[in-house]
């Protein structure tokens, strides 16, 4: 077995490693290495769950870790990419509120907000240990900061990613807090993929013209090839 | 059992879908998935096993309670309704081309399993299987508002999405926080709700108002409650008319379940009096927004779905006040406000039929001679208006009066308040329609119009429901009552 100690301060840098790439998320306007972020991101959270199951030999976060892995760090980011190919958009310079700065500056105040108040509500019960505590509390960081980036950029797409580090962030705090069924976690997933698949074809309809975008859910094999017109 | 019946049906539906060739034929599998869903509720509520708990379905995750049934039984009459409604309406916006004839197995297809996914939502018994399925409305209803062929319902769609899909997650997190609650008094814990009621007495009320306001955020997203009903107009409005009144009559209603189901739980333990006075607050705001956005409406259906935040406001509030009687006419107001809703979308529809060549998606609705062109659409509206503005003889005005009656018990300033925005509202719905509707245009100008014929299937829902809301305003039969006061018992309050 591996010295816990040594996996604790794996976790911790691993923490680190998700902060980063979520302050990446907000501030980049490059929209392709957004996407292999968005993969690292995940990919953090599945040695995250694996060091877990290290120290508490739960086979749930195994099979949270194996799920995550496929959907998260190969599927999606895979589909998000070949759908930026498509509508050739590279750059995502546009926000709508928030300029980058200020919002990395809000998150570090949302960090801190959440660790006061997560510090007074869970008070007294055992997810008050300072690993837990930790993971609930970059968790739910990590859920606003995706929040910000939802709604603080225009292209769909960016909204998106946005929406999936949310995601990241509710899996995070679920994995700290507590041991969610299996078959819960796995439906999520799936959840995920149809949003995901969802949105990103509406937005090849947002970025052209209806004949193209037409043209295009065709090329998807979305729409049958019936059309004869009236 | 019964589950894999309703699973098999929509299968059954899908495939025909698949395989069908003609419009006709995928909206007729349709309308016989929506009518066999009907035929099963009602076999399930006479076959009187209810609730039915996790032996008879064959695991934990699902079961069947007065309070499931009863939302199911409103969402398939209603699914049943729009099926027929739909027929000659879709066949309508293929003509227009504002449909392509490509897109309709999407659309179909998208349809039966959303019926599908609600019955589902309904029978779940486990809280987050419960959310998956409301998630999974929310795509599938999306995907129905953006089929139209122009990009203002992508835009409609997409902004539905992420509001909605963004506060789902905080209700998710709520969750995992009553997961925790329940394992940290219980020891194992769970998220089953008639595990959680049973021993919600025992929840530390801190807790518990953490993970209620979270699970709020979500449902009430879903439910247009303020502030997160920004999505609902837009997403009503550019929706078919059939998919609005979908939207509308049932889709809110699985946000109010939710909140209707987790208040439950709110109620058992000693945080009942904060959440009362957050749903209170809350169902004042929304129907304080929603009165002052119908006041300078030109729109009509813009008009119907502020009218549907009003109502999901009266719910909320009718919730807070927490009492039996409070939470029966909350149900009650639930089943009123769905088919009244429902039938005043189906006039708008036909009314857009009749008047969509001369308009642009983002005109003012400019009506004219109505009486004449669409009587039924047009008497639809008007009777329609009485209904929900809470005329006698109207369901609605039972459940608003004996609301507004509890409410008196409750907090007479927010009786005060609300009388004054409902009446509004209320002015607001008729003073659009005797201005819109009494336009009638000179004997020259009425060659230029042309009557759109309207097909008898859509005229019939607008009737049936129009007839149907009428006999339960007048009649309150004693087995609607048992019923009711069944669910209420379920729910312990």
């Amino acid at each position: 077995m591996i010295d816990p100690a040594l996996v604790q301060s794996v976790i911790r840098i691993l923490f680190a490693v998700v902060i980063v790439t979520a302050a990446y998320i907000i501030s980049t306007r490059n929209l392709i290495s957004l996407v292999s972020v968005y993969a690292l991101q995940s990919l953090t959270l599945v040695l995250m769950a694996l060091a877990l199951w290290s120290l508490e030999g739960a086979t749930v976060l195994l099979a949270i870790a194996a799920v995550t892995f496929v959907s998260k760090v190969l599927i999606i980011p895979y589909f998000i990419a070949s759908i930026q190919e498509r509508i050739r958009i590279r750059r995502d310079i546009e926000f709508h509120f928030l300029s980058p700065t200020t919002s990395l500056l809000l998150s570090m105040a949302l960090i801190l907000f959440i660790y006061i108040a997560l510090a007074n509500i869970l008070e007294g019960t055992p997810a008050r240990e300072s690993l837990f505590f930790f993971g609930a509390v970059i968790g739910l960081s990590l859920m606003l900061m995706g929040m910000m980036v939802t709604f603080s950029r225009k292209r769909a797409i960016t909204k998106v990613l946005g929406y999936l580090s949310m995601e990241n962030g509710v899996l995070l705090f679920g994995m700290f807090v507590t041991e969610l069924p299996f078959i819960i976690e796995f439906l999520i997933i799936i959840d995920l993929v149809i949003l995901v698949m969802l949105t990103t074809i509406l937005t090849v309809g947002l970025d052209s013209t209806l004949e193209e975008y037409h043209q295009r859910l065709h090329r998807f094999h979305l729409v049958g090839d019936t059309e004869d017109g009236p | 059992m019964i589950l894999a019946a309703f699973v098999l049906v929509a299968a059954a539906a899908l495939a025909a879908i698949a395989l069908g060739r003609t419009h006709r034929q995928m909206n007729s599998a349709c309308i016989a998935e929506a009518a066999i869903f009907l035929v099963l509720s009602v076999w399930l509520i006479l076959s009187s096993q209810i609730p039915m708990t996790s032996l008879a379905i064959g695991n934990e995750f699902f079961f069947i309670d007065h309070l499931g049934l009863y939302e199911v039984l409103i969402a398939t009459v209603i699914f049943l309704l729009a099926a027929v409604y739909a027929r000659g309406y879709v066949e309508n916006l293929i003509e227009a081309r504002e449909l392509s004839r490509g897109s309709l197995k999407l659309f179909y297809g998208a349809w039966a399993f959303l019926l599908l996914v609600i019955v589902l939502a309904f029978f779940s018994d486990n809280l987050a299987l419960f959310w998956i399925f409301t998630e999974l409305t929310t795509v599938i209803s999306a995907m129905l508002v953006a089929i139209l062929y122009a990009r203002d319902n992508i835009d409609a769609a997409i902004k539905y999405i992420f509001i909605a899909s963004v506060s789902m997650l905080f209700s998710f997190v709520g969750l995992i926080f009553l997961f925790e609650i329940s394992r940290s008094v219980v020891g194992t814990g769970t998220l089953n709700w008639t595990v959680l009621m049973q021993q919600a007495g025992s929840f530390p009320p801190g807790m518990v108002i953490a993970a209620f306001a979270l699970i709020f955020i979500g449902f009430a997203a879903k439910s247009g409650i303020f502030p997160f009903h920004t999505w609902l107009p837009e997403a009503h409005v550019r929706a078919p008319s059939a998919v609005s009144a979908i939207l509308s009559g049932v889709l809110l209603n699985v946000g109010i379940y939710g909140i209707i189901r987790v208040f439950a739980i709110v109620h058992r333990t000693t945080a009942v009096s904060t959440v009362s006075l957050l749903l209170l607050v809350f169902g004042l705001l929304t129907v304080f927004i929603a009165a002052l956005s119908m006041l300078p409406q030109k729109k009509l259906k813009k008009l119907i779905a502020f009218s549907s935040v009003e109502n999901m406001g009266i719910l909320l509030i009718g919730l807070a006040v927490a009492t039996p009687l409070a939470l029966f006419w909350v149900l009650f107001h639930v089943m009123a406000h769905a088919f009244t809703k429902a039938g005043l979308f189906f006039s708008a529809g036909i009314l857009h039929r009749q008047y969509h060549s001369t308009l642009s998606p983002d005109a003012v609705d400019d009506m004219r001679d109505v009486f004449t062109l669409q009587p039924v659409a047009a008497w639809g509206i008007v009777l329609g208006g009485l209904a929900i503005t809470g005329m006698p003889l109207f369901p609605i005005f039972l459940s608003k009066f004996f609301l507004l009656v509890q409410l008196a018990g409750f907090s007479p300033v927010a009786l005060v308040i609300l009388l004054v925005l409902l009446f509004i509202a209320a002015g607001a719905f008729g003073y659009f329609v005797i201005r819109t509707f009494t336009q009638v245009s000179g004997s020259g100008a009425h060659a230029e119009i042309v009557r759109y014929q309207t097909p008898a299937g859509m005229n019939l829902p607008v009737i049936v429901l129009l007839v149907l809301t009428l006999i339960l305003g007048t009649v309150i039969t004693s087995g609607e009552v048992a019923f009711l006061n069944q669910i209420v018992a379920e729910l312990m309050f």
